[in-house]
């Protein structure tokens, strides 16, 4: 049965008041609060606005901050000028610290090379992506507030440098419902052995309805919290006990013929107990081929991590997921402490680590998803709070660069092959206007089919939208 | 704002907002023509009439108003101002007299005002007082908004400055006042019907809309179903049987009543009620952002409200005491303790821009004050005028001005207690045992002390390193709040010396200091830290010997406060002083500095506090009545603004707010009003008419059956099972979470003892980073802002948490156990004490067969599972040996209670 013809069956069998939850989105619903646009599921699949590009997206986020200066922004100048003071006139305007601060302008042992017929620079920590070349859209006047990370991952995510606002999944969740009602819309992954610093605040649904939150799938078979049956029911006790759950449900329920939120509730469980199997398969590879294992790097540690995240981000857009974010995990640093891409120092060896960990899988990814023919509705997005100085930090590192560094677009509509903007010649700061993270969110939501300024939500007294007050749909980077 | 003018304004207003002495005079009036014809009339019909009424008294008063205008133009305040309050200056009439500095002309004028709208009022259809808080104003409007836009030319300047401004000042100008912006009157008691139905004041209001809907109220509720729902209410635990049995067989005529004073008296009471508070206040035990340090003394702030609740104390001085307690109250350790209400904020300790934090701190401390109490949406105005409400940015940052001083201190030394001591003995046991560590790493560092200190300073950003490197004797107010952070975060830890300094000269070559020696010792600091790590575990992870508060650091000079163009802080424009909204009072603030403070705050409060605050008493009335009804009389709680919903029944609402003003603010007598109301005590049933006639059940005439909160259903397990630990307040604890939730052991330090995790919900540590599972699962409040009303999603990720969730399950074996030690070996009576825990009734005969069936079959599916090789069956906990016949019927039971426990009828109260 294919998912759509699912949904319709869930809809005609409960009184059309079906889908993956049910909600009175009312404050405490009360028995006659079920008008008939509550009846509607809150997940119920939403038209966008216009025509989509993408159904899916893949928001890859580079924990801690890469130096896309040694990544994607070649910058001739910066190598020559290495070693040298930083031009006043480069600084102008933008508040630094003098202390680990403004240190003289650096650059590493790279080697860069063009690729594809686009032509597009990559240096030699990314030569999986390179390949690639030809996908991609790049950014290459990102800018961003805040000097540090939580504050600029949460405007990354959310919007604003406060927590409190829905990330950009939960507006995609809020406005476009769910495509699998056996399986979350928005999910989050990660790895390593815990959650990301800053937790569920970067997939919080902030004042939109909790159900259009992040669900983190965690590293392991068992992806959701309180997935598995308790250690002493078996799975024909359980069966047992929802039969008996929802007969005394139901016959309760006879003496309230309308009260649809408790019917929603005695269903939830069917779903769930779908959900039991269906989200462990989803994260199941047994199944893919040893090839593909191999391409996402599954057989190698320092790339396994990423890769399975990569690869469980894949068969989750195969199964209709809308949105994937995929924080990139910690590596083991110097002094026995797992560190992310933050390199206030030794950026060799950390972004050696970190570039080993996620360039191969992210190539097979892209590899994958054109193989398949999914890479044309799925959006994938690198992106990172900020980027990092052209000058350097304690002899061998990078500060963090809030006023110009590379995200790009791959897929899912975006251009590709293209590059836009630049930033200045030592690859410090933007020219011109930049691309904020709200211009970021105008634009995916854009290629979703959604308008930035018609995604809204009122809430005390505020119309309330996914950028804010700010944000401009950067045309360019659409096909 | 010239000082004369708006003293002669505000002598004006203060009579306007005291025009509530009006109603005696128009209750007498309408009590003698009262008529049983009339009181049919609908409710819109009334509305009309009473505008219709008072449109003719403004006609017929045109006179005295042009007279009234004279005589505020010979004060020194301009015409336009002085046009502004001529109406309310009628109303406020019978108390002319005590008005201060009212000249003679005026009170001749007000005296030709009031005889003119009395004489229209008496002469108009009887129900036009019911309607008297609108009508009275109503017609007005165009003066009285004239009034705050020619009173406070300040806006207009600021207005001209940010684009948006004329046009939305011209556009507040000319609407009426908003209807929650009127002082708040207490409206006479509607005709109706079904006398006999009202047993207080609420039923007649609530009544008279049902039954000009044509409808009736929903019989009583039977009394089982009836203690259920106010115990899970009032107290947000499920009675016991033999509490249900004693209140359904009581037949004293005053069984409610002792019911209700029962439920009040409890600490129970006070930690329910404290949970909603905590939720306005962003309560959590931890500070969010990426580090997301433990709050480990905030717990005091958390006490502080259960016992404010359980001690009744008067709403008003609840505020104050949160908001200026330390300047109110200097000394009083729980005052202090109180104002960690505005310290709740979400925070980044590690922050290198000091000056952007303290506007975020100011920003929170505002919306929250201004969510929470006023039920204002004042932070709209952050960047621009508000769209909807007369609020103006300028109104906003002179809110801010009002905490431009208050800087958070989070070590004040506590008063020395039991617990006090026993944590600092324990801290000193930790430190002893890391002593000899920790003096070598000390002794490693000190010669790099001054050096790091500087290294660190300077990381910080331009203006905040302007203040840091200034010297003390030149600091301003601003440059001592900076300052205070940078100390109170206590930057001169090993860890920045070691983890910071003495790691950037051992790694980079070009810094001072750099060489073998400063790696060499780097390598030492790294060995000697990583041997300390892993004392951590030993470290108290629960108490304190300390609080958190505000103060003002011995100042009372306050920083300046500036309109930020778009919101930014690096953009001021004007400079503005502490004011209160224009479009809510035209009161000054009378700031008193004290000796070690502003005395800003205490002004501040002292007038949300006051009962001329048109909002204070409303928006905390309506947030107590959402919880008994599931939404407020104002669905939108936390918007009395333009943009939220109207009152579905204002006078209701300002009958409540009047009262409980009146009553001293006793929060417990407007809980208890509620309670033994009759509308309170309706039935549930499903009433096909009713649902027919009023689809949102805006009438009430069906008492709104609701799902439980998220910690009255882990609350409500604890209590059936027995395993509830019934201790108030203390350090929070952490109870065991899922094993694939990864938190970090230091993240969340599972508590030792078993009995903390058996502590209500409202003890559980609140992690902004790793919320409880259980309790986030089903719609825990948000920590990060102000949560105003707990949503009701149903997802199937809550099936997975009640129906696979291992606390759950171990605390349905308790229940097992519990039933069959209370009930005996015969199963019928089993299922019956089952229901009378849990439901607080008794199945009834499908349910007992459903039930008896499931043990059937059960039994096979569990023999099936042991001849599969798996022995291990569930037991109810803690039987003795002679009640346990049968194991796999017993288990079977287990499985039975883990169902009923998922059920409906347990999630829910009827």
């Amino acid at each position: 049965m294919s998912l759509q013809s699912r949904r319709q069956m869930l809809f005609r069998t409960t009184l059309g008041a079906g889908g993956l939850t049910l909600s009175s989105l009312m404050p405490g619903g009360g028995i006659f609060a079920a008008s008939a646009a509550e009846l509607a599921d809150p997940l119920a699949p939403k038209n966008p606005h216009f025509a989509a590009k993408a159904k899916s997206v893949i928001w890859l986020h580079m924990d801690g901050a890469p130096s896309t200066l040694d990544l994607f922004d070649y910058k001739p100048e910066l190598i020559r000028l290495a070693g040298q003071e930083v031009p006043a006139s480069f600084l102008q305007g933008i508040k630094t610290s003098t202390q680990g601060g403004v240190g003289k302008l650096f650059a590493s042992k790279r080697e860069w090379k063009q690729y594809g017929e686009s032509g597009a620079w990559f240096s030699d920590l990314v030569p999986n992506i390179g390949k690639h070349a030809d996908k991609i859209a790049f950014i290459k006047d990102s800018k961003t507030v805040g000097a540090t990370h939580d504050i600029s991952i949460l405007k990354l995510n959310t919007g604003d440098v406060q927590p409190g606002r829905p990330s950009l999944g939960a507006w995609v969740s809020y406005a476009l419902g769910s495509a699998n009602p056996d399986l979350p819309s928005y999910v989050v992954l990660y790895d390593g052995n815990r959650e990301p610093t800053g937790g569920s605040v970067n997939w919080s649904s902030g004042f939109l309805p909790a159900v259009y939150q992040g669900t983190a799938f965690r590293p392991g078979d068992s992806p959701i919290i309180d997935l598995d049956h308790p250690e002493l029911v078996s799975d024909p006790q359980q069966r047992e006990e929802l039969n008996l759950l929802k007969a005394l449900n139901e016959h309760r329920s006879a003496l309230r013929p309308e009260d649809t939120e408790l019917l929603a509730r005695s269903r939830s469980y069917e779903l769930a107990y779908r959900m039991e199997k269906s989200a462990p398969e989803a994260i199941d590879l047994s199944k893919e081929t040893d090839a593909t294992k191999e391409a996402y790097g599954l057989n190698d540690n320092a790339t396994k991590g990423y890769g399975t995240n990569l690869l469980r981000a894949r068969r989750l857009v195969e199964r209709g997921v809308r949105f994937i974010q995929v924080v990139s995990g910690p590596i083991a640093d110097t002094g026995g402490v797992d560190r992310n891409w933050d390199a206030h120092s030794s950026l060799e060896k950390n972004h050696s680590g970190h570039t080993k960990a996620v360039d191969k899988p992210i190539g097979a990814l892209l590899q994958d998803l054109k193989d398949r023919g999914l890479l044309e509705t799925t959006l994938v997005v690198w992106t990172s709070e900020f980027g990092r100085t052209s000058y350097g930090q304690s002899g061998d590192g990078r500060d963090h660069n809030p006023w110009g560094y590379t995200q790009w677009l791959a897929g899912g509509g975006s251009k590709a092959g293209y590059t836009h903007g630049a930033t200045d010649e030592i690859g410090l700061r933007s020219i011109g206007k930049g691309v904020d993270t709200y211009d970021v969110h105008a634009t995916v939501l854009n290629l979703l089919g959604l308008d930035h300024l018609k995604v809204t939500y009122q809430r005390a007294g505020r119309r309330e939208r996914p950028t804010v007050v700010y944000g401009e749909v950067v045309p360019e980077l659409i096909a | 704002m010239t000082t004369n003018r708006s003293k002669a304004l505000g002598a004006v207003l203060l009579s306007f907002t005291s025009f509530a002495a009006l109603n005696a005079v128009e209750r007498a009036a309408y009590a003698q023509s009262a008529s049983p014809q009339t009181a049919a009339a609908t409710p819109e019909q009334v509305a009309a009439d009473a505008r219709a009424a008072s449109l003719k008294a403004l006609a017929a008063s045109v006179e005295a108003l042009n007279a009234l205008a004279k005589a505020l133009a010979a004060l020194p305040a301009p015409a336009a101002p002085a046009t502004a309050p001529p109406a309310a200056q009628a109303a406020a009439a019978p108390k002319a007299a005590a008005a201060p500095k009212a000249a003679a002309a005026q009170e001749s004028a007000a005296a030709a005002l009031l005889a003119a709208s009395r004489g229209s009022a008496a002469a108009a259809p009887a129900p036009a007082p019911v309607a008297a808080a609108p009508a009275v104003a109503a017609p007005a409007p165009a003066p009285i908004a004239a009034a705050p836009a020619a009173a406070a030319p300040a806006p207009a300047a600021v207005a001209s400055a940010s684009a948006p401004a004329p046009d939305a000042a011209a556009v507040a100008a000319a609407s009426p006042p908003h209807w929650s912006t009127l002082p708040v009157v207490a409206p006479a008691l509607p005709q109706v019907a079904q006398k006999d139905w009202v047993r207080n004041p609420i039923d007649a209001f609530v009544l008279a809309k049902i039954e000009a809907k044509g409808l009736k109220p929903s019989p009583d509720a039977d009394r089982a179903a009836y203690i259920r729902r106010a115990t899970l209410d009032v107290w947000g635990l499920i009675p016991s049987p033999e509490e249900v049995a004693a209140f359904v067989n009581d037949a004293s005529p005053d069984a409610y009543e002792k019911l209700a004073d029962r439920l009040l008296a409890s600490p129970h009471y006070g930690e329910r009620q404290a949970r909603r508070w905590l939720d306005l206040a962003r309560y959590a035990d931890s500070a969010g952002f990426q580090g997301d340090a433990t709050r480990q003394n905030y717990y005091r702030y958390r006490d502080y409200v259960i016992d404010a609740f359980n001690a009744d104390k008067p709403y008003d001085l609840f505020i104050k005491e949160q908001i200026a307690g330390d300047e109110l109250f200097p000394g009083d350790q729980n005052a202090h303790i109180a104002t960690g209400f505005l310290t709740g904020y979400p925070d980044n300790p590690n922050s290198r821009d000091l000056v952007q934090r303290k506007f975020q701190i100011t920003t929170d401390m505002v919306d929250t004050v201004g969510s929470s109490i006023l039920g204002s949406t004042v932070g709209c105005a952050r960047c621009h005028n508000h769209k909807t409400d007369k609020f103006t940015m300028k109104d906003y940052y002179s809110l801010q001005a009002f905490f431009a001083n208050t800087s958070t201190t989070e070590d004040f030394p506590a008063k020395k207690g039991p617990a006090e001591e026993a944590y600092a003995k324990n801290l000193q046991k930790y430190l002893d045992s890391i002593k000899e560590l920790e003096d070598k790493r000390t002794a490693l560092l000190a010669p790099y002390k001054q050096a790091a200190l500087t290294y660190h300073k300077e990381r910080y950003l331009t203006d905040s390193r302007e203040a840091i490197f200034k010297p003390e004797k030149d600091w301003t107010p601003q440059d001592r709040w900076v300052n205070h952070r940078l100390v109170n975060k206590n930057v001169t830890n090993d860890d920045i010396i070691g983890g910071g300094y003495l790691r950037y000269i051992a790694d980079d070559k070009e810094a001072p200091g750099h060489g073998p020696e400063a790696k060499k010792n780097f390598e030492d600091y790294q060995k000697l830290t990583v041997e300390l790590r892993k004392f951590d575990i030993q470290k108290p992870q629960r108490g304190s010997d300390t609080f958190t508060g505000v103060e003002e650091l011995g100042h009372a000079d306050a920083p300046k406060t500036f309109i930020f163009s778009g919101g930014n802080h690096e953009r001021p424009t004007d400079e503005v002083l502490p004011a209160f909204p224009a479009n809510l009072t035209e009161q000054e603030p009378v700031i008193k500095p004290t000796a070690t403070s502003s005395g800003r705050r205490t002004a501040l409060a002292n007038w949300i506090a006051s009962r001329e605050n048109p909002l204070t008493s409303r928006v905390y009335a309506n947030r107590v009545w959402s919880q008994y009804f599931s939404t407020g009389i104002v669905r939108t709680v936390n918007d009395f603004g333009k943009a939220g919903d109207r009152p579905t029944n204002q006078e209701l609402l300002d009958y409540l707010a009047d009262n409980f003003a009146q009553k001293g603010w006793s929060v417990k007598q407007l809980h208890r009003q509620i309670l033994l109301s009759n509308t309170y005590r309706q039935s549930s049933d499903y009433r096909p008419e009713v649902a027919k006639a009023d689809l949102d059940n805006k009438l009430l005439a069906v008492f709104p059956r609701q799902r439980l909160e998220a910690e009255e259903i882990r609350d409500a397990l604890l209590v059936a099972s027995g395993k509830l630990e019934d201790r108030v307040g203390g350090p929070s604890v952490f109870p065991p979470v899922p094993a694939n939730l990864g938190a970090a052991q230091l993240a969340w330090p599972v508590s030792k003892n078993p009995k903390d995790w058996y502590r209500r919900s409202v003890y559980i540590f609140t992690r902004r980073s790793v919320p409880y599972p259980l309790l986030e699962a089903f719609n825990a409040p948000n920590t990060q802002q102000v949560h105003a009303t707990r949503e009701v999603t149903t997802t199937p990720l809550q099936a997975l948490t009640l129906i696979n969730d291992e606390q759950v399950f171990q605390l349905t074996q308790a229940i097992a156990g519990r039933v069959i030690r209370e009930a005996g070996p015969d199963e019928n009576a089993q299922f019956t004490r089952l229901f009378q825990i849990l439901f607080s009734r008794n199945p009834d005969d499908f349910e007992r067969a459903a039930l008896a069936r499931f043990l059937d079959d059960h039994q096979k599916v569990l023999t099936r599972r042991i001849l599969d090789g798996k022995f291990t069956l569930a037991e109810p906990i803690a039987l003795k040996e002679d009640e346990i016949s049968n194991p796999i019927r017993l288990s079977a039971f287990v499985d039975l209670v883990h169902t009923v426990v998922n059920s409906n009828d347990f999630v829910y109260r009827f």
